[in-house]
């Protein structure tokens, strides 16, 4: 490297030159063995400290013949900017080995993170947020209520006589009669207490709570008297809805069932009314769904929820004046619906969680 | 319910429509089709009508017959081998001949039995596909033509439809009933049936040596009561005519009597009952209550005691009857029956509804009288029945018809208008169509008034079996009936807004879950019914305020929460408090009091199938008993296993107590609540669950109104259920009523951006001493030792040490301090002095000492 310096095949010779060479080859020999900060710093200060080498040859300038020195300035400080690039070189390579030092070997970016991986909501979740969803777009707001209730806001409001098979012990879990509900209150002292057989009770909860014109879903948990197997659980969940206006008609009904349907299965899903019987609306429908895109519905028509306009004796007893306020109501089973969405055979899955189930649901 | 539809051509012209668009029809009128089935003869060649001429015993079999057959003119006389038994020599019987095809691809051939040759075959009802009845050969009793093909012979066959009726139209819980509706619908003319018998025609000579007198002690119960007797009466098998339309309906024939009475309970919706007239004690019927304990034996061969409810129909001695039930086994018709009182009546349904419960019994009759029976066609019912016992059975009717009760008359009128119809429906319809559909029901007009704007005021005489049409609103529902649901036009949604939001329930759930889950956990879905021994592992017992470390100074201000100056309950453990009063299953009798017991289920089933570790969580409701009164609270809960067996190539610090720590925070937070700002009550005694010595409760429920629960679950309990490795878990429940509250709005706090000084600081402290207590009294002597000179910014804990160095049961714990003030950087001097302070007063009392 030297050698290949103009400055070192000058004609002449100078013993301040051959000093200076010899510093420059010393530290060129000596700094690439350095292997840590303290033994380069003390490295530094030998060749470019205030007691360094360098330093030495400078305090000699002074001894030369006059004619010398410019050429033997230039020459030292040609030597003083060779040495600080070989001591920058050394720093940047203990730098560099640090940080080496640091990082360790290469990651193997193709193995798989050891940390949970995103957790997963259940798909009745999944089917309930998607419904709330969709008829948020229509103003619907979510509304809540107990799961234990009384006769009152589970039967009697809802227009169902009091000697209504419904009503059966044999048909609906019943609370015994000394046990006292702390926040959920009794329309009349001598009620019973029971677990609520659909979400219907969350209707007269809140058209109770305000005046109309509202908009509510409810969904929730329900209970049934019933046996367990592939299609019947002890608990189940629906979803309500109930809309109170004025000049509500059975055609608004159809028009918000048809968008319901086509939102959550396409624009080519049918739906039909058929009409049935229910004690708290008046005309009632069950509602059939043509939908043989879906896996699992090998039928031309399933049912899949029940609804109608809101009976008046229903509004009378929550102290809605009938011949103002008008309303549909429906329901749906949840359970049903993500079984056809998703093509699930047995309503048991929703309730064992086996995580290759739910982690299907992501 | 099932119909048969050549009954239903009984009354309405059905031929030409399809067995489908029948049902179509009866689906958009309101009634769901459960099944078709066709039944009755199929069409069958080479089958005659033959005439047994001749039956010998066939000389190599013990039990078969060689017989000849006359086939008529044409046919001639055919030898056939036979195994039946049941015939005899001039009975007419169904022959199928060589070529014949019988169902179930039987193919009947010349053939030799034994030796002898045999002509054909002669046919059981099975064999021609009419029942199931194998027992003998099908005998042709109406004694056809020989040589008649056997399709010209027996009845057509039939299509049944298995229907389920809504409880509001008990009217078609008989063929008239559903005939009507398909009239209706069709645009045809409903036939109903002949009724020849007129009182008058009764002998005029009542015949008090069979039935003296009619008394009804119990009107209340039993609306209208009409006795009729019938004389010189011949019970024997029911024409086939008869025979076939019960076995269509699925009802199996008895006897002629027994047989009318079916016929016209299925057909008018009315159930009828007869007496053998010479068992009745006295020659009287009382309708009454039973006496408490009186007891009877019912037709199915039970003897059952009744109560002072029952109602019954009794003689002079006994009751006979269960109103509306069932009949006793001694009073019924039986083969020798030569007089007959036959019964009509009309039982309150409550009445039926509440013995039917009572006794646990259920009939045909019971359950029409409980869904209801219309009083006003009762008598048209008895007419038809009593036409149909003389004819099958050639008794006469001895005197009048004894009868009690049933004087109120039915008068119903609605009226309604095109428009209000129009109103409801959403859109219009032709007003001649709305009033042609509701005449066709037998709705008739009795009255037209026209109206300003509304089109005419129609008044509608509502016919008596349609009780369930009491206002406009239903008749609306029958006008779309009849134009057809499925004809809804489609329309806009036209949704104004309400400016209204979810229930803050829903908030909270949704937080919660968005939280879990994007910290890996899985949502599950548990059943809320437990089994008891799972409350007992878990219910929290009735906490005093003393052990939940609440803070007494609330009771006063949330006077307004329910406290325990309630009524005494009996209830006082949590497992009555939970407890169903009527459970279906053993396993599902209680209400669950936390989440966690359904997560180690699931865990349970998960490591059972392979994967020990698992995050698991669920949102739900659970119900906390407290003070002899139960509450329902929303919760979440969330599970961590964390176990060794799971292989990895690189393995992470498993879930520790302070894990749940921070998880049960969030879930507060979810709620409003600042969980970190809460006082922490260890769990030391084992309860409830948890871990003694690694759990930990904060908050409670009656003052609070919320509690949140965490740490380690119970070690000895979780190897009970067989799980694997510890199990870290926690649960956040609150009161519903306590997540309306609306946070208050937040106010900024400027903050200093001058420097911080900070001073380190070890304190030595028993092993048992709670390090927030100790940080708590750290906090407040550096406030009084910097006074107003500058402010402590936070204490916290950097080092936790015990043993090396320490004495035995001491532990260090090591506190930063920052100490700033708003204006100025702090110099080392007063920092220093502050410091001094601070380390004199906290070693004040002895209990804490500086570590060197």
């Amino acid at each position: 490297m030297l050698s290949e310096s103009p400055w070192f095949n000058l004609p002449f010779s100078l013993p301040m030159q051959d000093q200076l060479s010899a510093l420059l080859a010393q530290a060129a020999a000596e700094l690439p063995a350095i292997a840590s900060r303290p033994a380069f710093e003390a490295a530094k200060a030998r060749y470019v400290g205030p007691h360094g080498g360098l330093t030495a040859l400078m305090k000699q300038m002074g001894a030369l013949p006059k004619e010398q020195k410019p050429l033997v300035g230039k020459l030292i400080n040609e030597t003083k900017t060779r040495l600080q690039s070989l001591l920058d070189a050394t720093l940047a390579r203990l730098a560099a080995a640090e940080i080496a030092a640091q990082l360790g070997p290469a990651v193997d970016p193709t193995l798989p993170s050891p940390d949970p991986a995103i957790g997963t909501r259940h798909p009745l979740t999944l089917v309930r947020n998607e419904l709330a969803s969709i008829l948020r777009k229509a103003g619907f707001i979510i509304a809540d209520g107990p799961e234990v209730e009384t006769e009152y806001y589970c039967f009697d409001a809802l227009n169902t006589p009091a000697d209504h098979p419904a009503r059966d012990a044999q048909d609906t879990f019943y609370l015994p009669a000394d046990v006292r509900f702390g926040n959920v209150a009794k329309k009349s002292p001598g009620e019973r207490y029971l677990l609520r057989t659909h979400t219907s009770s969350v209707q007269i909860r809140t058209m109770l709570q305000g005046p109309p014109p509202l908009r509510i879903i409810a969904p929730g948990r329900v209970y049934r008297r019933d046996t367990v197997d592939a299609t019947h659980s002890a608990n189940f969940h629906q979803i309500e809805g109930l809309y109170v206006d004025k000049n509500v008609t059975v055609r608004d009904l159809k028009a918000l069932l048809d968008y319901i349907f086509a939102s959550l299965l396409g624009a080519d899903t049918k739906v039909r009314f058929r009409p049935h019987y229910f004690g708290y609306t008046e005309p009632s429908f069950e509602v059939d769904l043509s939908a043989q895109h879906l896996p699992k519905v090998n039928k031309e028509w399933v049912e899949i929820c029940g609804c109608g306009m809101v009976d008046p004796l229903v509004f009378s007893g929550v102290g809605y004046d009938p011949e103002v306020w008008s309303g549909y109501a429906f329901g749906i089973g949840l359970e049903r619906l993500a079984m056809m969405l998703y093509g699930i055979d047995d309503i048991r899955y929703f309730y064992q969680n086996d995580l290759r189930f739910l982690r299907q649901f992501a | 319910m099932k119909i048969s539809l050549n009954w239903l051509q009984s009354y309405v012209d059905l031929s030409g429509l399809a067995a489908a668009e029948i049902a179509r029809a009866i689906t958009f009128l309101g009634f769901e089709v459960e099944g078709i089935h066709a039944s009755g003869a199929p069409v069958l060649a080479h089958v005659v009508v033959g005439e047994v001429l001749t039956r010998d015993k066939h000389p190599n079999a013990d039990k078969l017959s060689v017989c000849t057959v006359s086939l008529g003119s044409v046919l001639g006389v055919k030898t056939i081998v036979c195994g039946a038994q049941n015939y005899q020599v001039g009975d007419r019987v169904p022959v199928a001949l060589p070529g014949a095809v019988l169902p179930g691809n039987f193919v009947i051939r010349q053939s030799t039995i034994r030796g002898q040759s045999s002509d054909g075959m002669m046919c059981s009802a099975k064999e021609l596909g009419l029942s199931e009845d194998a027992a003998g050969l099908h005998l042709l009793t109406d004694r056809p033509a020989p040589g008649a093909p056997i399709n010209s012979v027996l009845p057509p066959g039939d299509t049944v439809f298995d229907l389920e009726i809504t409880p509001n139209r008990p009217d078609c819980l008989g063929h008239l009933g559903v005939a009507r509706e398909l009239a209706a619908w069709f645009k045809k003319d409903l036939t109903y049936p002949a009724v020849h018998f007129v009182p008058e025609h009764a002998s005029p000579t009542p015949r008090p040596d069979l039935l003296r007198s009619l008394r009804v002690d119990a009107p209340a119960d039993c609306l209208l009561y009409t006795a009729t007797v019938i004389t010189g009466v011949k019970v024997a098998p029911s024409p086939d005519w008869l025979r076939q339309r019960l076995t269509a309906v699925g009802l199996r024939p008895i006897n002629n009597v027994v047989d009318v009475g079916n016929y016209v309970m299925l057909e008018y919706n009315q159930p009828v009952h007869a007496f053998d007239a010479r068992q009745l004690a006295g020659q009287a019927i009382i309708v009454r209550h039973a006496t408490e304990g009186e007891k009877i034996t019912t037709l199915d061969k039970i003897a059952r005691t009744l109560t002072a409810h029952t109602l019954v129909i009794a003689d002079a001695e006994r009751p006979v009857v269960i109103a509306g039930l069932m009949g006793g086994l001694d009073s019924g018709v039986s083969a020798g029956t030569t007089d007959l009182v036959l019964e009509v009546a009309h039982f309150r349904r409550q009445s039926v509804r509440a013995t039917s419960k009572r006794l646990a019994l259920a009939s045909d009759s019971s359950y029409r009288y409980e869904r209801g029976v219309d009083l006003h066609s009762l008598d048209e019912a008895m007419h038809r029945c009593i036409d149909l016992l003389l004819a099958t059975t050639g008794g006469t009717v001895a005197g009048p018809t004894l009868r009690v009760g049933g004087d109120v008359p039915w008068q119903r009128e609605i009226t309604i208008t095109p428009a209000y119809i129009n109103e409801r429906l959403g859109f219009a319809l032709p007003a001649a169509e709305m009033q042609a559909a509701l005449e066709r029901l037998e709705l008739t007009t009795v009255r037209t008034d026209p109206t300003p704007d509304r089109g005419p005021a129609w008044t509608f005489a509502i016919p008596s079996w349609r009780d369930d049409l009491d206002r406009p609103i239903d008749l609306v529902e029958e006008v779309l009936r009849l134009h057809g649901s499925d004809q809804i036009p489609a329309a806009q949604i036209i949704a104004p807004a309400l400016l209204a939001d979810d229930a803050p329930i829903v908030a909270f759930n949704r937080c919660v879950t968005d939280a879990l889950v994007g910290q890996g956990f899985n949502e599950c879905i548990t059943y809320t019914l437990r089994p008891e021994k799972e409350i007992s592992q878990w219910a929290t017992p009735s906490e005093s305020p003393a052990s939940t470390g609440f803070d007494k100074s609330k009771i006063a201000t949330e006077a307004s929460r329910p406290t325990s100056d309630n009524p005494k309950s009996k209830i006082t453990g949590a497992s009555e408090a939970l407890a169903l009063a009527n459970p279906f299953l053993a396993d599902q009798s209680h209400l669950r009091p936390t989440l966690i017991a359904g997560l180690l289920e699931t865990l349970h089933l998960n490591q059972t199938r392979g994967g020990a570790s698992a995050r698991l969580f669920e949102t739900g409701r659970i119900f906390l008993a407290h003070d002899g009164q139960t509450w329902e609270c929303a919760a979440a809960a969330f599970l961590i296993c964390d176990s060794e067996r799971d292989r990895t190539w690189l393995r992470r610090a498993p879930a520790d107590f302070y894990s749940t720590k921070r998880l049960v925070e969030t879930l507060a937070t979810a709620a409003g609540i600042d969980l970190v700002r809460q006082a922490v009550t260890p769990t030391t005694a084992p309860s409830h669950g948890w871990q003694a010595g690694h759990a930990a409760t904060v908050g409670e429920l009656q003052h609070r109104g919320w509690l949140a629960q965490f740490g380690l679950v119970d070690l000895a309990l979780v190897q009970s259920l067989g799980l694997e490795g510890k199990i870290h878990a926690g649960l956040f429940a609150i009161l519903p009523e306590k997540l309306a509250a609306s946070a208050t709005r937040r106010r900024h706090a400027d903050f200093s951006l001058l420097p911080a000084a900070l001073r380190d600081l070890a304190l030595v402290v028993d092993a048992a001493t709670p390090a927030a207590d100790v940080q708590k009294t750290l906090a407040k002597l550096s406030r009084a030792a910097t006074g107003n000179a500058f402010a402590l910014e936070s204490v916290s804990v950097f080092d936790v040490y015990s043993g090396k160095g320490l004495p035995e049961g001491k532990k260090s714990l090591g506190f930063t301090l920052v100490f700033r003030a708003p204006d100025r950087t702090l110099t080392d001097d007063e920092v220093n002095a502050a410091l001094a302070k601070i380390q004199t007063a906290i070693t004040a009392d002895g209990t804490i000492s500086i570590r060197a």
